[in-house]
């Protein structure tokens, strides 16, 4: 677990220093980016590492240390697990040595008929495999379990990490399928043409649905530990359980939004996956009710009183109060956003601008990403038995990355919306149009800076907690829910009705774009090779 | 209870919740949004659903289907970079004693014809198929690809590509290149030259033009301008040109045909 951490924040903290780079570079501070194939060499590194390899390694080690810490038993398949890292770890040194050799510029999102060295695929399958290890390591744990305790609920927080897995197996699905039939095959020199539109709808059946998959582990944060941390309890139980179960049936069939500007899918399909799409706000929206009202819980056992005076109640200086109200306020931004976004109509106005870059900054970046500093923190005493950490320097750290991803994302929006195009390695900020623009560039180039600054005090609050005397950790606890949990409906204490049904949705949803473009003569177009002369 | 039975109530409504959901956005999004767009109702409601659905009963009218002239069709297989055997060499040089008149002995030309001379085989390859089937206009060039098979012009490719090129390195990233050459113009869609040609990356079927006569290289970029050029298959050198002034096409030209190396005509 601690293997997992480590490896993540490593490539993090790397990533992380690009990120800044490209902003900079792309700034009126700099000048115009000498070659700009290394602006995009930086681009697909950082968009490989924090879409692939970090939420990967977390989502990982946080499920294994959630398996044992709330079935309260070993891991099975300890073997299997170190398989399955070591699988992550050799995939992202073949994709990193590739990207870094400028061979496969081809941004995370690889859209063919962009076509890189098959090393760099080849990389992205292994981390993905290693991930697949993790899926079926965490149902034969939940299966386990469950034979030994015939009858009881699945808690919370294991029920929500099975879930992730679940989804997370049927959604790389996608992406997989469009690797081995149509990029590897064109990347080896088998073909010279590669069907682009196809490509892309399977790329979009997993784009979406991975967000989701980045998002579980800090929604089992929400749920599963908050409460307990700020001194409170969770309001229900069971709508935990729904929103998990409405996350894996509605996140999936729904990633045709990301192809609005694509004419290759019907615009009735288009449709019917915005429509989808507004249904999982459902899931956030019920999750932000029932942590809200398990938050206000917790100011009322400490004496808060009136309709709003519970607020001044809260533990203030608790790291976890601070994370999940920052968490909240840039979940509230970006999902916001993110309603603009699957608009069919309202796409329009921001596709392809900054405003997307902002949106995802925001809500991964920022919301999700908070809370796997979270995780971090909260298993650390238990992983490594250093006793508890800083509470002022992680109070620092929490700030500078909301204040950070604020300042960053918040101009990006805003360029968005005058139409700043995304994925540029520079611009003409002396031309008269956009001159106005550019401090907006500045702005965003600083509050890059201050994630730097946040990412580093991070990097340097867990590898101190390491040289800390060692000291036996407190039993690890999750939170306790307002009512016991006496009763739980079968169907919301196993995946087989969910599983079925996002299969099925998947079916209905995708199963004729993919049918007819498959079947579409003269569909291909040439390839075009990256970085191969 | 059985979980899996409509009998259990939980099972029951949430399977036909989704269904009547999954249903409703179905019929909006095929039949009710459709049914309000002229071009998707015109012919009847299968043929609007069927184009809610990208399948279109036919995918354009009679009137727009014209086909465009002077598009290209060939492919580029990476086949055609491959460094060829010297026997196609060999070969190719024996063909190309027809090209000498304005492409020069050694593939250096003397007139404003271009310089063919380290050009990589797939581009002459493909301008060589353009002119055969009529889809790069020239009086000479067509007359001479139509008399040459397929093998031929890939063996005359090889040859050219085997003579040594008239500048050896591309241009690279250096602050004193011209503007559009280094980055372009970004808020008028122009790429930099370099992007393409050498320098930053070299895109299969994208010729060399280090050192080609200046003549050729403006009237060829007039072409696209014009359109009266089109065998570019994605139309990038349309679109690149299309927005810029006939001084800055001078510009580049001239920059791209200075200090050619000694051997330059001969």
């Amino acid at each position: 677990m601690l293997a997992h951490f480590w490896v993540a924040f490593a490539a993090f903290l790397g990533a992380i220093v690009l990120g800044e780079w490209q902003m900079f570079v792309r700034s009126p501070l700099a000048n115009w980016v000498n070659n700009p194939e290394h602006y995009y060499r930086s681009v697909t590194a950082h968009g490989t590492v924090m879409a692939y390899v970090l939420p990967t390694l977390v989502a990982m080690g946080f499920g294994y240390a959630l398996s044992e810490l709330a079935l309260k038993r070993p891991l099975i398949g300890l073997k299997w697990a170190w398989a399955g890292f070591w699988l992550v770890i050799a995939g992202t040194a073949v994709a990193a040595v590739t990207m870094a050799l400028g061979k496969a510029s081809v941004l995370y999102t690889f859209y063919p008929p962009m076509v890189g060295s098959p090393f760099y695929y080849i990389g992205v399958v292994l981390v993905v495999v290693g991930s697949w290890i993790w899926v079926a390591l965490m149902g034969v744990n939940l299966h386990a379990w469950k034979k030994e305790n015939p009858g009881r609920t699945v808690p919370l927080a294991m029920f929500g990490n099975v879930a992730g897995a679940y989804l997370w197996a049927w959604t790389s699905v996608g992406a997989a399928l469009e690797i081995l039939l149509l990029i590897l095959p064109a990347s080896l020199g088998l073909v010279d043409t590669i069907n682009a539109g196809l490509a892309r709808v399977f790329f979009s059946w997993t784009l979406h649905a991975i967000v989701y998959f980045w998002l579980m582990p800090a929604y089992i944060m929400f749920y599963a530990v908050v409460p307990r941390a700020i001194g409170g309890r969770l309001y229900s139980d069971t709508m935990g359980r729904v929103a998990f179960v409405l996350f894996l049936v509605f996140s999936m069939p729904i990633g045709i939004h990301h192809l609005f500007a694509d004419p290759q899918v019907g615009a009735g399909f288009k449709f019917v996956h915005a429509a989808m799409t507004a249904m999982v706000s459902v899931p956030t929206l019920l999750t932000v009710f029932t942590i809200v009202a398990s938050v206000e819980i917790a100011a009322r056992l400490r004496g808060g009183k009136g309709l709003f005076g519970w607020v001044k109640a809260l533990p203030w200086d608790h790291p976890m109060m601070l994370a999940v109200t920052f968490s909240f306020i840039m979940l509230g931004f970006g999902g916001a956003g993110g309603i603009i976004n699957m608009s069919y109509q309202l796409n329009e106005t921001v596709h392809n601008t900054q405003w997307v870059t902002g949106h995802f900054h925001l809500i991964f970046a920022g919301a999700i990403v908070i809370m796997y500093f979270m995780a971090a923190y909260e298993l650390w005493p238990q992983l490594t038995g250093c006793g508890p950490l800083p509470k002022g320097l992680m109070k620092l750290q929490l700030w500078l990355w909301f204040v950070g991803m604020m300042v960053l994302s918040m101009p990006w929006h805003w360029v968005g919306l005058l139409g700043m195009p995304r994925r540029m390695a520079y611009y003409d900020y002396s031309h008269p149009d956009i001159a106005p623009q550019a401090w907006t560039v500045i702005a965003s180039t600083i509050g890059g800076f201050i994630l730097v600054i946040s990412a580093f005090i991070l990097v340097w609050i867990l590898a101190s907690a390491h040289r800390r005397p060692k000291v036996t950790p407190q039993a690890f606890t999750f939170s306790a829910p307002t009512h016991p949990v006496t009763h739980t409906p079968p169907l919301l204490n196993g995946f087989a009705l969910w599983v079925a049904m996002m299969i099925g949705l998947t079916l209905v949803n995708y199963g004729f774009p993919i049918y007819q473009l498959a079947s579409l003569e003269h569909a291909s177009v040439p390839v075009i090779p990256i970085g191969s002369r | 209870m059985d979980t899996w039975s409509f009998r259990n109530p939980g099972f029951r409504w949430t399977v036909t919740a989704l269904a009547v959901f999954t249903a409703a956005a179905i019929l909006v999004g095929f039949v009710w949004l459709p049914s309000v767009h002229g071009d998707f109702s015109a012919r009847g409601l299968w043929d609007a659903i069927c184009r809610a659905a990208g399948v279109p009963a036919s995918w354009s009218s009679p009137k727009d289907g014209k086909a465009a002239p002077g598009e290209t069709v060939v492919v580029l297989e990476r086949t055609m970079t491959k460094t060829a055997p010297s026997d196609a060499v060999g070969r190719g040089a024996t063909l190309a004693l027809n090209c000498t008149m304005c492409h020069g002995a050694q593939g250096m030309s003397a007139s404003n014809a271009p310089n063919l001379a380290g050009q990589y085989p797939e581009v002459v390859i493909k301008q060589m198929l353009d002119y055969k089937a009529g889809h790069r206009s020239s009086t000479i060039m067509e007359a001479l690809a139509r008399a040459l098979s397929e093998a031929d012009i890939r063996d005359i490719a090889a040859y050219y590509a085997y003579l040594p090129k008239a500048r050896t390195a591309p241009t690279t990233y250096d602050e004193n290149l011209p503007a559009l050459v280094r980055v372009g113009d970004p808020l008028r869609n122009i790429a930099p030259c370099i992007s393409c040609h050498g320098g930053v990356d070299q895109k299969i079927g994208t010729p060399w033009i280090e050192g080609m006569p200046k003549e050729y290289l403006v009237a060829q970029l007039r072409a696209f301008k014009a359109g009266t050029r089109r065998n570019d298959a994605q139309a990038q050198m349309r679109n690149m040109v299309r927005a810029m002034t006939d001084q800055e096409i001078d510009d580049v030209a001239t920059f791209y045909a200075r200090k050619a190396s000694a051997g330059e005509g001969h």
